[in-house]
C-alpha cells in the first residue's frame, strides 16, 4: 500500500455514438432539457441504446517506479484509459486513486501557438503541461539544447518544419518531471534518430524511479521499455502480465486486423466489404514458414481469401511497412500483368518476391485488395512481422540497397605503378 | 480483498499516512493525496484552490492572447486606441450631429467615449470568452486543468487594451477641461462589475457553445443588440421613467452610468439602475458558475 502509484478499481467509460446524440424536436425542448440537467442527480445515459463501453471494469494497481505498457488495437480503450487517469474526462463507473503528481503526454505540442516564437512556446507549452514558470526558466537552457534548435529559438513557430516542431515539442515534454508520467504514442512520431533519442529519454525516466504508463502500437518500444504490459481489447483487460505474454496474445488475436489507416474506408472489424483475407503466411523459397529472412532471399507470401460477393478485376497488393511506419515496397498483381477477371467464394493466391533488397530491419507485411484501377479499396489488413538480416546494410544505408553497374572505374594497377616510379607514366 | 479496500476508502475522509514522494514542484503544496477519480454526483463545488494552483497557467493564457493579438501588425498596440477613437468619431457624427441626441450637458465626443471604453472591454470579453472553449478544444481534449481558467483568461486579456484606451480618455478629459469627481474612486468597482458580467455571460455562452455551436454564430449579433440596449450612444435620461427598472436589468447600463458619473461628473447618477444591475450580475454569475461546472464533465467528450 505504501508504495502504490495508481490504483484503478472497475474503471468504466461509456460513450454515446452516432450523430443522433441529443435528438430534440424544438428549441424549447433543448432549453428545457438543459435546465433539467442542472438538477439531474443520477446519470440516465446507461439506458440509451446508441452507446458503447469504451472501457469496462478495468482494475489494476501500479507501484511507484514501475513502467507499464498498454497495448491493444485501435478502439480498445487505451487512450480513454489515459484520459481518465489524467482527469480529462470522468469515468462513468468505477474509481481510480492517484498517489503523486501526474504529467500527461497525450500529444506533442499541445497548445503551441504558431504566431509565437520557439522561446515563447516553450514557456506556454511548459505551463500547459503543468510546469511552474520558475521550473521552466531553470530548465530553459537544457530544453533548447535537447531540441537542437538554438539558432531558431527566436523564430515564430509557423516557420518551423514539421520535424523541428516535433523536436521542440518533445524537448519541452521531456523535461516534465512528474511522479507519474502517462504517454500516449508520442514516441512513434518523428524520424528514426529522433525516436532513438526518445527511447534514451524513456530509459532515463526509468532510472529516476518515475512511474510510467506507455501506450504504443510499436511492440519493439514496448518490449524495450516495459516490465509489465496490459493488453486491452474492446475496453477490457485481456492480459496483465509480462510483456512476452501480453504481446504474444495481442499478436495472435490481432492477426489480419484491418489496418488503422484504412478503417474509415473499409470499415471496422465487423463490416467487411465484399472480400477479405483470411490467412497470410510468410515462407521462404522452399516453402517453410519463417520470420527472419536474409537480404537477397526470395519470400513467398501465401494468401487465402474469402470473397462473399463477386469481385471483378481484383488487384492483390502486398506492402512491406517498416517498424517506424515507413512504407518500403509494394508488389501487386495489376502492375505485374496478372489479370484476374473475377473472384467469388474462398480462394488463394501466392506471391513470390524477387530477391529482397530491403535493409536489415523489422517489417510488417500488409495485404490489400484493390480493384485494378486503384479506385476502390476492398480490404487492407495487417499481417505478420518479419526481420531482414544483413551484417552491414542497416537502415542508415536507406530503405533498400541493390547492386548496380559502375563505369569508368579507375585502374588500380596503373595507379600503383605510377607511385613506384615516382613520375607520370606515359 | 479489493472490495474491503473499496469500502474502507468510501467511508473514511482521510487516507492513512504513507510515504508521500517529495514534492517535485518547487515546494508548492500539493493537492491532498490520493487524488480520487470517480463519477461526480450532484452539484460540483467550486474548487478555488485548484484555480489558485493553476494561476500561472491563467497568466500564460492571458499573455498568449495579448502577444498574439497584435503580432505582425504595423501599428501594433495602437489598434487598442484606434478602434474606440474611430467609434467615437462615427457616433459623434451620426448620433451627436445628425440625430442630435442629447448628452447630459457634456460634449458629445467625450460623453460617448467614456461609455465606449467600458463597452469595448465588455464586448471583447464576451466575444472571446464565448468562443474560448471551442477555440482551445485541443487543450480540453489533451490536458488537465480547471476548465474555468479558459473563460477567465478570455475575460482578463482585453484589460490591456482597455488600459491603453483609458490613457486616451484621460488625455481627452484634459483637452475638454473636465475634472473627475469623487466618484472616480469607484471606477474600479464599476469595472469589476463589467468584468463579472462578462465572465457570467461568458460562462453561460462558452459552456453552451461547446455542445450547440449555434451560440458561436449568435454572439456577434447578441453583442450588437446589447450595445443598443445600453446607454452608450445615448443617455439614460432618454429612457422613459416607467421603463427605467426594466432597462436597469441590463448590468452594463449600470457600468456605463458609473463610468460617466465617476469620470465626467454628471449631476444625477441613477443609483436605482446601478443597484438593480449589481443584483442581476451576481445572480447571473452564480448561476453561470453552476451551469459551467455541470457541463464541464462532458467538455472533453463533446467538444
Amino acid at each position: 500500500m505504501s508504495d502504490l502509484a495508481i490504483r484503478a478499481v472497475q474503471l468504466s467509460k461509456q460513450y454515446r455514438i452516432g450523430a443522433a446524440k441529443y435528438r430534440h424536436n424544438t428549441l424549447r425542448d433543448q432549453l428545457a432539457d438543459g435546465v433539467k440537467s442542472l438538477f439531474r442527480l443520477r446519470n440516465r445515459r446507461k439506458r440509451d441504446k446508441n452507446t458503447i463501453w469504451a472501457l469496462k471494469d478495468v482494475s489494476f494497481e501500479v507501484k511507484q517506479g514501475e513502467v507499464l505498457g498498454i497495448i491493444g488495437l485501435n478502439g480498445a480503450g487505451k487512450s480513454t484509459l489515459l484520459k481518465l487517469l489524467s482527469r480529462i474526462t470522468e469515468p462513468t463507473e468505477g474509481r481510480a486513486e492517484i498517489y503523486g503528481r501526474v504529467g500527461s503526454l497525450l500529444e506533442v505540442g499541445t497548445g503551441f501557438s504558431f504566431e509565437l516564437t520557439g522561446r515563447e512556446n516553450i514557456y506556454l507549452n511548459g505551463a500547459i503541461l503543468g510546469m511552474k514558470k520558475a521550473e521552466i526558466e531553470r530548465k530553459f537552457g537544457e530544453i533548447v539544447e535537447f531540441s537542437e534548435l538554438e539558432k531558431f529559438i527566436e523564430t515564430p513557430l509557423k516557420h518551423y518544419s514539421s520535424g523541428m516542431y516535433v523536436r521542440l515539442a518533445f524537448a519541452v515534454a521531456a523535461h516534465l518531471d512528474p511522479d507519474i508520467l502517462l504517454i500516449d504514442e508520442v514516441l512513434s512520431v518523428g524520424d528514426l534518430s529522433f525516436q532513438r533519442k526518445c527511447m534514451q529519454h524513456a530509459k532515463r525516466l526509468q532510472k529516476r524511479n518515475a512511474t510510467v504508463l506507455v501506450v504504443s502500437h510499436n511492440m519493439f518500444s514496448i518490449k524495450a521499455l516495459c516490465e509489465r504490459v496490459i493488453y486491452l481489447s474492446q475496453g477490457r483487460i485481456r492480459v496483465d502480465g509480462s510483456p512476452a505474454e501480453a504481446i504474444e496474445l495481442y499478436e495472435r488475436e490481432s492477426r489480419l486486423h484491418i489496418a488503422p489507416w484504412a478503417q474509415r474506408v473499409v470499415g471496422g472489424e465487423q463490416d467487411r466489404q465484399g472480400i477479405y483475407v483470411t490467412d497470410m503466411q510468410l515462407l521462404d523459397e522452399s516453402g517453410h514458414r519463417r520470420s527472419v529472412f536474409d537480404y537477397g532471399d526470395r519470400m513467398r507470401v501465401r494468401i487465402r481469401f474469402n470473397a462473399v460477393e463477386k469481385i471483378l478485376s481484383p488487384n492483390f497488393n502486398v506492402s512491406f511497412i517498416r517498424s517506424d511506419n515507413v512504407a518500403c515496397c509494394n508488389y501487386n498483381t495489376a502492375m505485374d500483368g496478372v489479370t484476374i477477371s473475377c473472384v467469388f467464394g474462398e480462394g488463394s493466391i501466392e506471391l513470390l518476391t524477387p530477391p529482397l533488397k530491403l535493409t536489415a530491419e523489422l517489417y510488417t507485411a500488409h495485404v490489400m485488395v484493390w480493384d485494378d484501377k486503384y479506385e476502390r479499396l476492398y480490404s487492407a489488413q495487417v499481417g505478420d512481422t518479419f526481420h531482414v538480416r544483413h551484417d552491414v546494410l542497416n537502415t542508415h544505408f536507406g530503405v533498400f540497397h541493390e547492386s548496380a553497374e559502375w563505369l569508368g572505374v579507375p585502374d588500380g594497377d596503373k595507379a600503383s605503378r605510377m607511385k613506384m616510379s615516382g613520375g607520370v607514366e606515359r | 480483498m479489493l472490495a474491503e479496500g473499496f469500502v474502507r476508502f468510501e467511508s473514511t475522509a482521510k487516507p492513512e499516512a504513507r510515504s508521500i514522494p517529495p514534492p517535485s514542484n518547487d515546494g508548492e503544496a500539493v493537492e491532498a493525496l490520493p487524488i480520487v477519480i470517480r463519477p461526480s454526483t450532484g452539484f460540483l463545488h467550486l474548487d478555488l484552490r485548484a484555480i489558485w494552483q493553476y494561476r500561472e497557467l491563467l497568466y500564460f493564457l492571458v499573455w498568449r492572447e495579448v502577444k498574439v493579438r497584435y503580432k505582425q501588425t504595423v501599428i501594433g498596440m495602437a489598434w487598442a486606441i484606434f478602434q474606440p477613437l474611430m467609434m467615437m468619431v462615427i457616433f459623434t457624427v451620426i448620433f451627436g450631429r445628425f440625430a442630435n441626441i442629447p448628452s447630459d450637458g457634456l460634449p458629445y465626443p467625450i460623453f460617448a467615449y467614456a461609455a465606449i471604453l467600458p463597452w469595448n472591454y465588455f464586448s471583447e470579453a464576451v466575444a472571446r470568452s464565448g468562443r474560448s472553449l471551442v477555440t482551445d478544444a485541443n487543450l480540453l481534449r489533451k490536458v488537465y486543468f480547471p476548465r474555468l481558467i479558459i473563460p477567465m483568461a478570455a475575460v482578463l486579456s482585453p484589460i490591456v487594451d482597455f488600459l491603453f484606451a483609458l490613457v486616451v480618455l484621460f488625455g481627452m478629459m484634459v483637452w475638454f477641461g473636465i475634472a473627475p469627481t469623487r466618484g472616480a474612486a469607484a471606477l474600479p468597482v464599476f469595472f469589476f462589475l463589467a468584468m463579472c458580467t462578462a465572465l457570467a455571460v461568458g460562462l453561460w455562452l462558452s459552456a453552451l457553445n461547446v455542445r450547440y455551436r449555434d451560440i458561436g454564430h449568435v454572439i456577434p449579433f447578441v453583442v450588437q443588440l446589447w450595445m443598443y440596449a445600453s446607454p452608450v450612444a445615448y443617455p439614460v435620461s432618454m429612457v422613459p421613467e416607467n421603463l427605467r427598472v426594466i432597462y436597469g436589468l441590463n448590468p452594463i447600463a449600470g457600468v456605463v452610468e458609473g463610468f460617466r458619473w465617476g469620470l465626467l461628473g454628471k449631476d444625477n447618477p441613477d443609483f436605482q439602475v446601478i443597484a438593480v444591475s449589481a443584483v442581476i450580475v451576481m445572480a447571473l454569475l452564480v448561476s453561470g458558475l453552476i451551469f459551467f461546472k455541470q457541463m464541464e464533465r462532458t467538455f472533453a467528450d463533446v467538444v
